[in-house]
């Protein structure tokens, strides 16, 4: 299934990235990333708004998948998650891509980039994923 | 021992600042475990999981020296399709008592915690005898096409929309991701992880009611495996199965004079991660938020790793079994590798050789996937000196509960 970009809390982040935008929430009154998105701050109560970040990240950790035990993805894959530069402590779930799996090292550098993503049913959707600098 | 405050045992219960343990009340030594019922675990039966409980109840009420009758509390699992309600208690055994009725129970983390809340409800004379049970049939679901573990995980709303759309999914590629940054930081290599689902499964093999009895497993096997998701291996992941077990909770000073060796609760912890349910978000993953629970649990009952004689940890995978037992605090975190080397979770390994008897009944990889609650089955055998892989002299068990962001420690100790 394709994310539905009209959904209120997570809609914006999937219309940003068919922008080519990489956005999460965001505190404003706080100066920090709220991640996932809530309706509003669990510190200050206040608004969130939807932030653009660099793009620029490290990668915490991921896994390549090798068989098939994920019915909407087909194996190889690799998966995981990278903390942005701006919010280090936010984890955003990511491909990684453009690199074979045995040449990732945790911590590495990674920069985002936009792709399609074929879900198994519906249509293809623009994805932000990840690949070394 | 005078009842400890809820501040007393925070106090003596520190924990690392990314998560929180649940203020349980002190309610150590007041209630026993004195029946023990099973179905068998099997691949797909064709069974109900209603049928298989009741078969379970009606074992662990007949082991407790009980008539049905005289069962007055029924604890069963929130979420997990065709529990047991009081109705199908009533009909299958043609009762009509009242019955307290709690869905705190099951399996996973409420295996533990289940204990403390049967421990309240005694307290409040809502009920005295407390039967608690879980039922399974993901084997059946699954062959049907008709369920999966990871139903739940994609369902939920932020997961759908930050983690499904990315092959984030199901639960091996989380725990997958989990165990290469551990391995990043402490170094360890798949051989060394290779002890768990090893040892386990030499557990299983010499208990006929296993699953995984009669499949041996080398480390030339193991290491011969593609990863499913790299680097966990079939052999690394829990099995999927049918089947149902239970048992009856009664007040300790009842449970003198029962039929069986009163195994007391001593102690129960409860904790859970910041940021829960989402473990993408916690904030150490080469954890579990067992350190959240296991403290607890020790003050409550006066006890440390160094005084229990055998564990049982919810071993979803592997790499996640290893991280239980570094919580429990059998080792620090990333000492797990070195840890489990040789016979040390090895139900005969000698004392001198350190270590701890860790899933003497294979666990969720070789035993059986019914979620922790045979995990309790296992340690309440090994007290009462009845396992089929008996650990010399057990007097003191601990379990470790999970649910991803969540932990529990119950221990129990052998009466006199």
């Amino acid at each position: 299934m394709a994310p539905d970009r009209n959904d209120p809390l997570a809609g914006p982040f999937w219309q940003a990235a068919a922008n080519s935008e990489l956005r999460i929430t965001w505190c404003e009154h706080c100066d920090r990333a709220v991640w996932y998105p809530k309706a509003d701050c669990p510190q200050c109560q206040g608004e969130l708004h939807w932030r653009a970040l660099s793009g620029d990240a490290t990668l915490l950790s991921w896994s390549e998948v090798l068989a098939p035990i994920n019915p909407d993805h087909a194996p190889p894959y690799i998966t995981g998650l990278v903390c942005p530069l701006e919010a280090p402590e936010v984890r955003l779930v990511t491909r990684i891509v453009d690199c074979e799996a045995d040449r990732l090292r945790c911590d590495m550098p990674l920069r985002v980039c936009f792709r399609a993503l074929q879900p198994r049913e519906g249509q293809p959707f623009m994805a932000p994923l990840f690949s070394p600098c | 021992m005078p009842q400890q405050s809820i501040e007393a045992l925070a106090r003596r219960a520190p924990v690392p600042d990314w998560g929180q343990s649940l203020p349980l009340e002190d309610t150590r030594g007041e209630v026993a475990i004195t029946g023990i019922g099973e179905t068998a675990v099997t691949g797909p039966s064709g069974r109900h999981p209603k049928a298989m409980a009741l078969e379970a109840v009606a074992a662990a009420i007949t082991d407790a020296g009980l008539r049905p009758e005289q069962v007055d509390g029924l604890m069963v699992a929130a979420g997990v399709a065709d529990q047991l309600t009081a109705e199908d208690f009533h009909e299958h055994f043609g009762t009509s008592q009242p019955l307290w009725f709690s869905t705190d129970g099951g399996a996973m983390v409420w295996a533990a915690t289940c204990a403390h809340t049967a421990a309240l409800a005694m307290r409040r004379k809502q009920a005295r005898h407390i039967v608690n049970v879980f039922a399974v049939d993901w084997a059946t679901r699954r062959a049907a096409g008709t369920g999966t573990p990871g139903d739940w995980h994609a369902s939920e709303i932020m997961k759908a929309h930050f983690e499904l759309p990315f092959g984030w999914y199901p639960q091996p590629v989380y725990f997958a991701t989990f165990a290469r940054r551990y391995m990043h930081d402490y170094g360890l290599t798949a051989e060394q992880l290779a002890a768990l689902p090893m040892t386990f499964r030499r557990h299983a093999n010499r208990d006929p009611a296993a699953v995984m009895y009669e499949r041996e497993l080398t480390l030339e096997k193991y290491l011969a495996r593609t990863p499913l998701a790299d680097p966990l291996r079939m052999e690394d992941c829990c099995l999927i199965s049918d089947g149902a077990a239970a048992w009856v909770m009664s007040p300790a000073e009842e449970a003198r004079d029962m039929p069986h060796a009163p195994i007391a609760v001593e102690g129960v912890g409860h904790g859970r991660v910041h940021g829960a349910p989402y473990i993408s978000q916690q904030r150490v993953i080469t954890a579990t938020p067992q350190p959240f629970a296991a403290p607890w649990a020790y003050a409550m009952a006066d006890t440390a790793p160094a005084e229990i004689d055998v564990i049982a940890v919810y071993d979803c995978f592997s790499s996640t079994a290893l991280m239980q037992i570094e919580g429990l605090g059998f080792c620090r975190e990333g000492e797990g590798g070195e840890f489990i080397q040789e016979d040390r979770l090895y139900y005969q390994r000698h004392r001198r050789l350190g270590g701890i008897p860790c899933n003497t009944h294979g666990g969720l990889l070789s035993h059986s996937y019914l979620l922790g609650i045979s995990h309790v089955v296992e340690l309440v055998k090994q007290l009462r000196g009845d396992a089929v892989n008996q650990v010399d002299s057990a007097r003191v068990a601990a379990y470790a509960g999970f649910t991803a962001d969540e932990a529990s420690t119950l221990i129990l100790k052998r009466g006199n």
